[in-house]
């Protein structure tokens, strides 16, 4: 009987001492104090080259006046959700005058060619984004994805000029100067 | 000595006797009875943690691993706790783990990708689970232990933050927003 009391106390005693062991695993927890997050990630286009200049040796009436050196255009690009497209244009001012020597002699852009990346040599004839009418070429076109929003390409352009065509055999002798421009476009 | 005499001097002695007798009388206190008053005082247990703002900006480049937040925020808790808590723990999580910041087109920076760099300690990402937020979203910031001399008291985290885009590094260009939450526990 003594016995059966002492087990009876004890067996309290455990539940008692289980019980608030429990009350003191309760966590106790402050409030919650938000921060807010605000990260910009703008939209950004540019292109770089790796020279900007190239000079010509003419030969008269030849197909054949490779400029002095390659130039690599470099463009990069983070795009909004929704752009489809970035292309890449070599273009000039004016089509009839894409060199000149500023006496009334000029190479047209339809003489004047570009080879991207090891293709063929192509004029500048071509009415682009920018530029003179029919004075200009899309190098590239790269279809945007979600897997490139944010990427980069490179475009390795080599010149050349023809002087075979219409009244270019008759070029005369002078310096002819002028200015390509190379510019990339993200659209829509 | 005459006897006139003595019995004066007796009779003096016991005037004296009934003197001192009746002072005892008047000495003896009255008492009423014990009044009891029931005191009850209760000093609550409490935590509370304040920061010093509640904003952060990013201006992201694409690719960077480096994206720092504009300032840093510093997290004070104060806590005044029962004899049986041991630990002190102060957390920082998002509710989403897959979707810490987001521009809202399903373009997300998770929070594997979002660093918190405590008290000047190395810049780590949230990805563990902690008691609140969701789950691999958290990163326990400090923890103290309770003892018997720092049942009240209050310490200082001072959080910066970086996002690591270099994991993301076709991340559209956009406006991704978020909220980051501090939380402390004591248990």
């Amino acid at each position: 009987m003594k016995t059966g009391t002492l087990l009876r106390t004890a067996v309290v005693m455990l539940a008692v001492t289980f019980a608030a062991s429990l009350a003191s695993a309760q966590a106790l927890n402050s409030g919650a104090q938000p921060i807010a997050l605000n990260a910009t990630l703008a939209e950004s286009l540019t292109l770089s080259l790796s020279a900007n200049a190239v000079n010509f040796t003419l030969s008269a009436g030849s197909a054949a006046n490779p400029g002095s050196t390659n130039i690599t255009a470099t463009t990069a690009w983070t795009l909004k959700p929704g752009r489809t497209a970035v292309g890449v244009y070599a273009y000039f001012a004016n089509a009839a005058a894409a060199l000149t020597d500023g006496a009334g002699n000029n190479i047209p852009s339809s003489a004047f060619f570009i080879s991207d990346n090891g293709g063929a040599s192509t004029a500048l004839t071509n009415t682009v984004a920018f530029g003179g009418p029919n004075g200009g070429l899309q190098l590239a076109n790269v279809a945007i994805t979600g897997a490139n929003k944010s990427s980069s390409r490179t475009d390795v352009m080599a010149f050349n000029i023809n002087l075979t065509g219409g009244t270019l055999p008759q070029l005369p002798a002078a310096t002819y100067t002028g200015t390509l421009n190379i510019q990339a476009q993200a659209t829509p | 000595m005459t006897l006139r005499s003595q019995l004066g001097a007796w009779a003096a002695r016991v005037a004296l006797v009934i003197m001192v007798l009746a002072a005892g009388a008047h000495a003896q206190v009255l008492n009423s009875g014990a009044s009891p008053i029931a005191l009850q005082a209760v000093l609550n247990d409490s935590i509370t943690v304040t920061l010093s703002t509640n904003a952060v900006n990013f201006n992201l480049t694409a690719g960077s691993a480096n994206n720092p937040g504009s300032t840093s925020i510093t997290a004070t808790t104060t806590w005044l706790l029962r004899p049986n808590v041991g630990n002190l723990n102060l957390y920082a999580y998002f509710s989403s783990s897959a979707s810490a910041l987001t521009d809202g087109a399903g373009n997300n920076i998770p929070s594997a990708d979002f660093q918190i760099s405590n008290n000047g300690g190395a810049f780590t990402a949230l990805t563990n689970t902690v008691p609140f937020g969701g789950a691999n979203a958290g990163l326990r910031l400090s923890s103290t232990r309770i003892l018997g001399n720092n049942r009240a008291g209050t310490r200082n985290d001072v959080m910066n933050f970086n996002i690591n885009l270099a994991p993301l590094p076709n991340l559209p260009a956009g406006t991704y927003t978020g909220t980051l939450t501090i939380q402390a526990q004591a248990i």
